[in-house]
């Protein structure tokens, strides 16, 4: 199957974790152009290395969630032109409700929430101009099924998903349209780290019996933001192996 | 640039309106029936033709009547109160629009001129 795109030119929050590294080589293998997002020299390097055959097919934009400034400065590199956003970008804060740390909770829901509502605004007035751009935000089946200590993580996700799908509910009549990505188990990144520490018990539970590969995310991820996909707007889709689907 | 003119092309083109009159004194919401995806539309591409920053509950005039609510209760003088809100009006249109403000929303092209004007440095 042959994808369409319309548009070259995509934005990747949270541009160093490992399946934004898969997507970005998917995504120039199919001749688009990703902007990666990173916090600091060590994921300004990560992505550098991870990216090494591919030198100017890529851009790398600073980002630290929380700082406006760093907000500014990415519009006035990339400017206006964008026709895609993948949003990984994500912090974590694993804690039990009862046991918070009231500051964290502020400054992660500020952090996770308010400052993507701040991204998602300048991002659909950038795509308006256009009336054209396609979203995905990368959300986690976590969201619908935490496990203890999820809770603000999973509310965070949430909400993000709240705006998300507001936003295909806003724009899609001008050609700005959202979709939210649900994977479970992962075997890259941050998932491939809980699932070493848990036995195999966890992916028995899974009908698939196995981790949802990296390259299975990106390729996903790249059929979303095709013209073939467009119709599917302001709702989630989970890809965690039937994980959610029963009990 | 004639500001005027150049904001009656942006607003025939969003609002798709052909061989309609617009005047500065025709009524964005009321004459023209702009919804709030065409307000925001429009916020977009004033900020891009004219190179203007644009808050959209500034140039809009979202929270008037708010404002002149609260103006009100703190027994102050309500067209002051909203000329330090809106510094782009003059205090005559603001009276104006206090006066008419029971019949709707009363933004007009007027004032998207003035606060284009105003951010453009010419105010």
């Amino acid at each position: 199957m042959s994808l369409h795109f319309s548009g070259t030119r995509a934005l990747v929050l949270g541009g160093t974790c490992e399946l934004a590294l898969v997507l970005a080589q998917t995504m120039i293998e199919s001749d688009l152009f990703p902007l990666l997002t990173y916090r600091d020299d060590k994921g300004l390097n990560t992505i550098r290395e991870a990216l090494r055959p591919f030198h100017g097919r890529y851009e790398t934009c600073y980002l630290n969630f929380g700082d406006r400034d760093s907000l500014d400065s990415i519009f006035t590199q990339i400017g206006d032109d964008l026709n895609f956003l993948v949003d990984f970008a994500q912090g974590n804060y694993e804690s039990l409700i009862a046991g918070a740390d009231e500051e964290r909770v502020y400054s992660y829901f500020m952090e996770n929430i308010s400052f993507r509502a701040e991204i998602l605004k300048r991002v659909g007035r950038a795509m308006l101009k256009k009336r054209k751009g396609r979203l995905v935000f990368v959300s986690s089946a976590a969201a619908a099924r935490p496990n203890p200590g999820q809770g603000f993580y999973a509310a965070a996700k949430l909400a993000s998903e709240a705006l998300y799908r507001n936003m295909g509910l806003e724009l899609g009549e001008r050609g700005v349209t959202t979709v939210i990505l649900r994977p479970g188990y992962i075997d890259a990144g941050r998932g491939r780290i809980y699932l070493q520490k848990q036995d195999r018990k966890i992916l028995e539970m899974t009908p698939i019996k196995r981790a949802i590969t990296g390259e299975e995310i990106a390729q996903t991820i790249l059929f979303l933001l095709s013209d073939g996909a467009a119709s599917i707007n302001g709702t989630e889709i989970s890809m965690d192996g039937g994980l959610t689907s029963g009990k | 640039m004639d500001v005027f003119a150049e904001l009656k092309k942006i607003i025939e083109e969003l609002l798709d309106l052909e061989d309609r009159e617009i005047t500065p004194e025709t009524l964005l919401i009321q004459d023209l029936g702009a919804e709030s995806i065409d307000l925001l539309e429009l916020a977009v591409t004033i900020n891009s033709r004219f190179k203007i920053a644009v808050k959209d509950d500034e140039i809009f005039l979202t929270r008037f009547r708010l404002y002149s609510t609260e103006a009100n209760q703190q027994g102050k003088d309500a067209v002051q109160y909203l000329a330090g809100r809106y510094p782009f009006l003059g205090e005559d249109r603001i009276a104006e629009i206090v006066a008419h403000i029971k019949e709707g929303p009363q933004l007009k092209i007027k004032d998207l001129i003035s606060y284009v004007t105003y951010r453009s440095g010419g105010g």
